[in-house]
């Protein structure tokens, strides 16, 4: 008999959902019920009318069928696509290759790794308008760097132009990503274990031998966290398109969230919006049966007091 | 070259890629603070300035003048989010670590999924659901959408380091007789004490630096945290660029802050996995 039974199983059993009874009604209220109500929404015919009375008209597909065939809302989509595979691409590759050089001895290396989460820390709307400033056509930082150095002759329109302005939210996108990306596949790197690595060397593997065939296979559980919880982050963003370009010039950079931000909230299309957000819901979920099979070890562990 | 010498070669190498990576890693933060120094004139004159030209405050008054109260809209949102994310995940952390309970399972997964779902889904449904019930351009209203950044995360780091606290301790304190409200208390929360805080500073960044629920919930007058100030003057069609920088800069304190003063917790945070936004 473990001292654990010494208190009755109905007292645990109580306290244990008298602990988790807050959690649960917070989950219901802010997760559960929103997300309910999104998909109501979407099947009704919203105006601001109807705001105050929380029901609506039915619309049956009507909002869903709209949302399909708008140029803006399909532009949209698409240009959330290439936006996520761009940054995933760009903040894996850096990611990685700095996570790499902080695992080299160098001087100032502790330094440099607390100095390169900063980007992580700062309110998004303000990384924003940095961007912003940085990408102006006039007084730009950029552009002086590129006219200085002769890149170019002529300023580049980052921002106004509408076949430059979705990489000009790429690059500020990957710059945010990047830190956190550099941190897990930097403390991933720290645990492969430095005998196996001597050993390779000792066997006459070249760096990149090393790194493609002992050290990525070792960290790819991470890898693969990683680059789920970015994709997971790049789909939601908004205050960064929002300070940076607000979605312009002609839709340009207009992604599913901000475009269903201006149905709900400046077109005051609520149903609209909730039919694009469920497209959205719909992509981002895509990944949730992935997501909980990686974290299986820690769904598994459930019980900590009687094994 | 001998070996030694190649070693420390590249070891220098290496500090020269690590200081061009963080000049672009930090270099719109120092144009943005140096912007915010200038002024209009300069703002406008279509040329940027490494170093401050004509350095001047009058930008730091502006917004001060206009701000304030914004920052403290801010303050108490983030410490309002920190408070909402520690009452709601630190008995549930527990509850989902050392009890055996048939929901624990069911729970985790929900916390992952809910991890998931994008703001903007939320945000549209809790704008009019709160219209209901009027806490539309409440601290409350917006605390509980901010919550949505901070709980999950909170919940799934705390009984992550939960796991670690040996069970042996609680045995003892059920021994000598504690209730399982004192043992919680008494033993649980102060040994949980760092992952506590790393909690904590995320959702008061969370809070703090949240733009998308301030910008639905908040939807007309009464409060404005600093981002919705920030966003204000953007404007349509002509930037005030001297106040939005100044304000940015104001925005940025709390990180510059807690980068300094709770590093260890922030370094703990993101590898404990966060999702933000």
């Amino acid at each position: 008999m473990t001292l654990w039974r010494l208190t009755s199983r109905r007292k645990e059993q109580l306290a244990g959902w008298l602990f988790l009874a807050p959690a649960i009604g917070y989950l219901l209220f802010a997760f559960a019920l929103p997300i309910a109500y999104n998909v109501t929404l979407s099947f009704e015919q919203t105006s601001p009318a109807t705001i105050a009375s929380l029901t609506a008209p039915f619309a049956g597909l009507g909002n869903y069928h709209f949302i399909l065939n708008d140029p803006t809302s399909r532009k949209a989509i698409a240009n959330t696509f290439w936006f996520t595979v761009g940054s995933l691409a760009g903040q894996f590759l850096i990611g990685f290759a700095l996570a790499l050089l902080f695992s080299m001895r160098f001087p100032g290396r502790t330094l440099a790794r607390s100095l390169v989460i900063v980007p992580w820390l700062l309110p998004l709307i303000v990384t924003g308008v940095m961007f912003r400033f940085l990408f102006q056509l006039e007084g730009g930082a950029v552009n002086q760097v590129l006219t200085g150095l002769g890149i170019v002759h002529h300023g580049v329109d980052w921002l106004d132009d509408p076949h430059l302005a979705l990489w000009t939210i790429l690059i500020a996108n990957i710059w945010l990503g990047v830190p956190f990306f550099t941190l897990l596949l930097y403390s991933a790197l720290q645990d492969v274990p430095a005998e196996i690595k001597e050993a390779a060397v000792i066997d006459g593997a070249s760096p990149w031998q090393r790194l493609r065939l002992i050290v990525v296979p070792i960290i790819l559980p991470v890898i693969e966290v990683t680059l789920l919880l970015g994709f997971v982050f790049t789909v939601k963003v908004f205050d960064l398109v929002i300070g940076l370009t607000g979605g312009g010039p002609a839709n340009a950079t207009q992604l599913i969230t901000t475009w269903s931000y201006n149905l709900s909230f400046q077109q005051f299309s609520f149903g609209y919006g909730a039919a694009l957000n469920n497209v959205l819901l719909v992509l981002a979920l895509v990944c949730a049966p992935i997501y909980l099979f990686l974290s299986r070890d820690s769904l598994r562990r459930s019980s900590g007091a009687d094994r | 070259m001998t070996r030694v010498k190649r070693s420390r070669a590249l070891s220098w190498l290496c500090t020269l890629a690590a200081a061009a990576a963080l000049v672009l890693v930090l270099f719109p933060v120092y144009a943005i603070i140096v912007g915010s120094f200038e002024s209009t004139n300069t703002l406008f004159s279509g040329t940027f300035y490494w170093l401050p030209h004509a350095a001047t405050l009058d930008n730091y008054s502006t917004v001060i003048h206009a701000q304030s109260a914004n920052v403290v809209t801010s303050l108490v949102v983030g410490l309002g989010t920190a408070l909402l994310a520690l009452v709601v995940a630190v008995p549930a952390a527990y509850a989902l670590s050392k009890y055996r309970l048939r929901v624990t399972v069911i729970m985790v997964s929900s916390l992952l999924v809910a991890q998931i779902v994008p703001s903007i889904v939320l945000a549209t449904s809790l704008f009019i659901v709160f219209h209901r019930i009027n806490l539309v351009n409440s601290y409350p209203g917006l605390i509980i959408a901010d919550g949505t950044y901070a709980v999950p995360f909170a919940i799934l780091v705390l009984r992550a380091f939960l796991f670690s606290l040996p069970n042996e301790l609680l045995y003892a304190a059920r021994v000598d007789g504690a209730t399982e409200w004192q043992t919680f208390r008494l033993i649980v929360i102060p040994l949980a004490r760092s992952a506590v805080i790393t909690v904590a500073v995320f959702a008061f960044l969370a809070g703090w630096g949240d733009f998308i629920f301030a910008l639905t919930i908040l939807n007309g007058s009464g409060i404005e945290p600093i981002t919705l100030g920030i966003y204000t003057y953007l404007g349509n069609y002509s930037t005030d660029w001297g106040a939005v920088m100044a304000a940015g800069v104001f925005a940025m304190v709390p990180a510059a802050i807690l980068l300094v003063v709770a590093q260890r917790y922030i370094a703990s945070g993101l590898t404990a996995g966060s999702v933000k936004g």
